[in-house]
């Protein structure tokens, strides 16, 4: 392992046993006196390296292994099988300085006492991860002012709104300053001043202390104004690993081409026929996956004999990408076999 | 080692600061909290009490001895309601929906952040009213100078041989992930522990002091302070406490290496 390789996994699986349940009395009843185990490998064969202060992106469909992933690399899972190392630790083995070093933020799940105000939380992380009154003091003032949290500070976190009690739950992550932080889903649920916040927080964070960050997100706008390199998981296994800029070309040179009509227009139509068509509801605009090479022809085609209003193209966006994988993940078979 | 102590200490102060914050949000709950534990404790005093109206001994106790050692017992009680009680719900609702998660990533020893995190301050309100009693009736019961040296060292061994057997028994929350029914098995063994050892048959009593110890909690000392010449059960609190912290390590360990966490 290269000396600023910072997180090292090789050939990660982990299974989880469940049981199958029938509905009803009788389901309940039988369940009890005979359980039918499940078994699920949420992560499988997984290989990934991470370098010092890089910022990933780990996408995937709900139920791919991200979460997984990140409870394996912070210690609060064991993995079934491989080799998985963060900072040269065996996260498993929850070594103190490896749980001084890291940091996990779940959007879904809170840190922070409910019941009394931020600052009594934070002080008492204080003083589990040992941190010096004035470092403290300096963090607090410092994440405070940029956040725009300084007056929430004293309230009890139950009466704070999600995204407010987002931007505490990120400094209490972070007031210890890890090496290695893990975002899982940091801006779920916030709307979109909020997220924008969030986003340039972590930005300026990264900026400042130069730490790595692994980000799970379902808003691509997070991947996008946050990481470089992106990370698809589907299936637990590993479908994509590379810049961001080449994750927009995984379908091949396709641009997004759209148009509206002033008259309603046959979806079945041949014209439309290979180039993906998504019509609104009253089939008077469309957008279409065109290649790069056909987008000259297809375009003057659809002006010259359809009455066109509007028309606009751009880059396949990466939201686009990831739907059409999520549908069709055999798109990403094909592409590793090419 | 010494600055790993003062860390400690200086986590469970605040573990105290951020209980005392919460409980006293909630001042209904904090004064029924109170009245519970005064119900507790003077039903268990006048039940003893009355059936002792009616007879005279309880297999070689007589009135005083047995009210000794329910004071003894109730201290106990006490001290795990205000140190422990609370943590034992929470590691099982933890379990459950997950928030063990940022439990684990605390630089620290779980048991310790999972065992030690609540504390319940309404408990400590009564605590000069459990001391006042116990030191009635070991009055009563002629303690020597010696005894009552010994004596809060005695409590605090009998609550350590208590607590370490709880936290075996909520190790299996790991594997069962509903710890109800443990809670509820967990709060059976101290109510049987709440009586004197010979009032179980001898296959019942050899069971309560070797396979589960809680015997050991309250009989051995009791017994030891009333009657210097039953000092063996005594002698095999210490050996219990070694043994169950051994056990827990192992059970504990194994434990959280077979924790899910809950999905998000």
């Amino acid at each position: 392992m290269s000396s600023d390789t910072v997180i090292n996994v090789s050939q990660l699986c982990k299974k989880f046993v469940s049981f199958k349940k029938e509905p009803g009395i009788v389901g309940s009843l039988k369940s009890f006196f005979v359980r039918n185990p499940i078994e699920k490998i949420a992560v499988n064969n997984f290989e990934l390296k991470i370098k010092k202060g890089e910022i990933i992106g780990l996408l995937g469909p709900n139920g791919a292994g991200k979460t997984t992933l990140m409870k394996m690399f912070t210690g609060i899972v064991v993995p079934t099988s491989g080799e998985l190392s963060i900072l040269g630790y065996q996260p498993w083995q929850r070594d103190k300085q490896f749980r001084k070093k890291i940091a996990l933020v779940m959007g879904q799940k809170s840190q922070l006492w409910w019941d009394i105000p931020a600052m009594d939380s934070f002080t008492l992380l204080q003083k589990y991860y040992e941190i010096p009154e004035d470092k403290f003091n300096e963090r607090i003032s410092h994440m405070s002012e940029i956040l725009e949290v300084k007056d929430l500070l004293h309230i009890h976190v139950r009466k704070l709104s999600l995204g407010e009690r987002m931007k505490l739950e990120l400094m209490a992550s972070l007031l210890h300053d890890p090496d290695v932080i893990f975002l899982d889903e940091p801006t779920i649920g916030l709307d979109l001043v909020a997220q924008e916040n969030i986003r340039n927080f972590i930005k300026e964070y990264h900026a400042r202390t130069g730490c790595t960050i692994i980000i799970t997100s379902h808003y691509m706008a997070d991947v996008q104004a946050l990481c470089e390199r992106l990370v698809l998981i589907m299936g637990g296994k590993k479908g994509f690993d590379g810049p961001i800029h080449e994750f927009e070309k995984v379908l091949g040179n396709e641009k997004t081409l759209s148009f509206s009509f002033s008259t309603e227009q046959n979806p079945e139509a041949e014209i439309w026929k290979n180039y993906y068509p998504e019509w609104d509801e009253k089939n008077r605009s469309v957008e279409l996956r065109v290649p790069e090479e056909e987008l000259r022809d297809l375009s003057m085609k659809v002006l010259q004999n359809l009455p066109v209003t509007d028309f606009a193209t751009e880059k396949l966006p990466i939201e686009r990408v990831m739907k059409t994988l999520m549908e069709n993940p055999e798109l990403l078979k094909e592409r590793s076999n090419d | 080692m010494l600055s790993n102590i003062k860390h400690y200490l200086s986590v469970y102060r605040k573990f105290v600061a951020t209980s005392i914050a919460v409980n006293t949000s909630f001042r209904t709950s904090f004064v029924m909290l109170i009245i519970m534990d005064l119900f507790t404790f003077f039903t268990t005093i006048y039940s003893i009490d009355f059936i002792y109206n009616h007879i005279d001994t309880i297999g070689p106790w007589g009135r005083n001895e047995l009210l000794f050692f329910a004071c003894f017992m109730l201290m106990i009680d006490n001290l795990h309601m205000i140190l422990f009680s609370e943590s034992f719900w929470e590691l099982s609702f933890s379990i459950k929906n997950g928030s063990l998660d940022f439990v684990i990533l605390k630089p620290l020893n779980t048991i310790f952040s999972v065992f030690f995190r609540y504390f319940r301050p309404s408990s400590c309100v009564l605590t000069p009213l459990y001391i006042f009693y116990l030191i009635k009736y070991g009055n009563l019961v002629g303690l020597g100078t010696l005894d009552w040296v010994l004596l809060p060292f005695m409590i605090f061994s009998g609550l350590a041989v208590l607590v370490l057997i709880e936290f075996c028994f909520c190790s299996a929350m790991f594997w069962v992930t509903e710890g109800i029914g443990i809670n509820f098995l967990r709060l059976q063994l101290q109510q049987l522990s709440r009586w004197p050892n010979f009032i179980y048959g001898p296959l019942a009593r050899k069971f309560l002091t070797v396979a589960v110890p809680i015997t050991l909690i309250g009989s051995a000392p009791v017994h030891f302070l009333l009657d210097k010449s039953r000092y063996g059960l005594f002698l095999a609190m210490p050996v219990a406490i070694i043994i169950l912290i051994f056990i827990l390590r192992i059970v504990w360990e194994k434990g959280l290496r077979n924790y899910d966490s809950a999905s998000s």
